[in-house]
């Protein structure tokens, strides 16, 4: 009995649990600390800023991010990060409001265990969204594993499930339509493993949406 | 007329196509273009391939070359893939240390050949930690005409199929490495993983492997690795969402794209 109480609730909270502290850095226009379980991310905004003349464009600002590892220099991993990073805000922000400026985004790991790329997209919405710039559309990151033993799909694993993964999958979703904005995998699924897994990732984003909701009236009300 | 209309209102000069039903090259909005490879054009390396589609061409050379294994992999060969967007391929690239998107495109191919499980880096031990191969896989792009993934992945896949290593002795105790030169043996290549590229516009257009001009002005790319009935990557960075249904007629197109790309490939190799 007591077991099938504890997998239910597993179920039911199929999220690490999340949370959030807005503004603690003094300079940035906008940041957040961002925890989902114990990956803790810190993503701080600077825009509009002055865009560099190499980087200018006169039809729209530049979006730049900056996404520094835990420890050691940047490597080309931190690169392919950046990359889904910056796309994804690029997506995010009415970037035309701003021609040649520059917007940066700068993204500091500080615990890796699991989902660190949703995890410092998600921070970065945040900060987007605390800096007050013009935006499309919020955005939430969702991660989630097919264990190579019993097949089971499990929503936003911690580092210790990943170890036993045959394929990750980590989605991005709009607010709106839940139509899907990045997408980055890893190991062999069939198609109905990848429909499965949208569909149960679409559905847990809203968790994230909620929270974002909830934790800008927090901050909103200290205002 | 047309030449200067298209310098001055890029983005308006393809959208005058588009609302035509045609693109600016006469291919239809899912139609790819054709793609051709040829194997074994370079005699120096190992193996080579020249992988286009369309104007894009890739070449990928790979080398052999033996090294000790890393302390905690010591039955693990390695491969590293490099690829070079040189100054020759696009005005977009400038000479200097590899940029940010060529680092990105070789991680990408790694990625994908990793997830896809096609080679199995135990195939490259030779002497359990001692000696292992190393294969670097060169692929420069001689032109940059959009969907470069696929051709690099095309390449490098063609290049590996047709990959032939020598015998090599190798004594333990003396350290003696003999390579026997004459007898190579063709390397086993598990799966054949094909990747395919769509440019995602307005109101959720999908065109099929984008040309280097369409890639640039569409409002988001996507990026299907099929490997057989399964997938090894499905890859959007951001660009405007899209839908449900959107996803499902890609993965359709590009599946049958495969087929056709894999069939060029094993013909290529086996002639």
């Amino acid at each position: 009995m007591q077991n099938q109480l504890e997998t239910t609730e597993e179920e039911e909270c199929v999220l690490r649990p999340m949370n959030c502290e807005l503004n603690q850095l003094s300079r940035p226009d906008g940041s957040a600390m961002f925890m989902q379980g114990d990956t803790v991310v810190v993503a701080g905004v600077y825009g509009p800023i002055e865009a560099k003349l190499q980087k200018m464009m006169h039809d729209r600002a530049t979006v730049e991010t900056m996404f520094s590892p835990a420890k050691g220099p940047p490597c080309v991993d931190d690169r392919a990060k950046e990359t889904v990073i910056r796309e994804t805000c690029e997506a995010v922000l009415l970037t035309a409001l701003h021609p040649g400026m520059a917007i940066s985004i700068n993204v500091q790991e500080l615990q890796d265990s699991g989902g660190l790329l949703a995890c410092a997209i998600n921070a970065a919405c945040l900060a987007l969204i605390i800096s007050s710039i013009s935006m499309k559309f919020t955005v939430a990151a969702v991660s989630c594993m097919i264990d190579r033993e019993s097949g089971k799909l499990i929503v936003d694993p911690d580092s210790t499930q990943i170890q036993q993964a045959r394929v990750t999958f980590t989605y991005v979703f709009e607010g709106i339509k839940k139509d899907l904005v990045s997408c980055h995998t890893t190991g062999r699924f069939s198609e109905n493993e990848l429909m499965e897994s949208l569909e149960k990732c679409r559905a847990a984003s809203q968790n994230i949406f909620d929270f974002y909701r909830n934790i800008v009236e927090q901050y909103a009300i200290k205002l | 007329m047309a030449s200067q209309y298209k310098t001055i209102h890029p983005v308006k000069y393809l959208r005058d196509y588009l609302a035509q039903d045609i693109r600016p090259d006469g291919r239809e909005f899912l139609r790819f273009r054709s793609a051709s490879v040829n194997v074994g054009a370079i005699s120096q390396a190992d193996s080579s391939a020249i992988f286009k589609i369309g104007s894009t061409t890739v070449v990928c050379g790979i080398k052999a070359e033996l090294a000790a294994p890393k302390a905690d992999t010591p039955n693990c060969g390695y491969l590293i893939p490099n690829v070079e967007l040189s100054p020759l391929c696009s005005p977009k690239f400038r000479p200097g240390p590899p940029s940010d998107q060529a680092q990105v495109a070789s991680k990408t191919i790694d990625d994908i050949l990793i997830n896809s499980s096609a080679l199995d880096l135990t195939d490259l031990c030779v002497c359990i930690d001692k000696l292992v191969w190393v294969l670097y896989c060169d692929l420069i792009c001689i032109d940059y005409d959009g969907s470069v993934t696929d051709a690099c992945l095309g390449a490098l896949v063609a290049a590996l199929k047709s990959l032939t290593l020598p015998e090599v002795q190798h004594n333990p105790e003396t350290g003696a490495i003999v390579v026997d030169t004459s007898d190579r043996k063709p390397f086993p290549l598990k799966s054949l993983p094909v990747s395919t590229t769509f440019a995602i516009f307005d109101e959720q257009l999908l065109l099929a492997d984008p040309t280097d001009e369409e890639e640039s002005l569409a409002k988001g790319k996507l990026c299907l690795v099929i490997d057989g009935p399964e997938l090894c990557g499905l890859y959007k960075p951001g660009g405007i969402p899209i839908s449900q249904e959107l996803l499902s007629k890609s993965l359709e197109k590009s599946k049958k794209r495969a087929d056709l790309i894999r069939k060029v490939i094993e013909a290529a190799v086996t002639n």
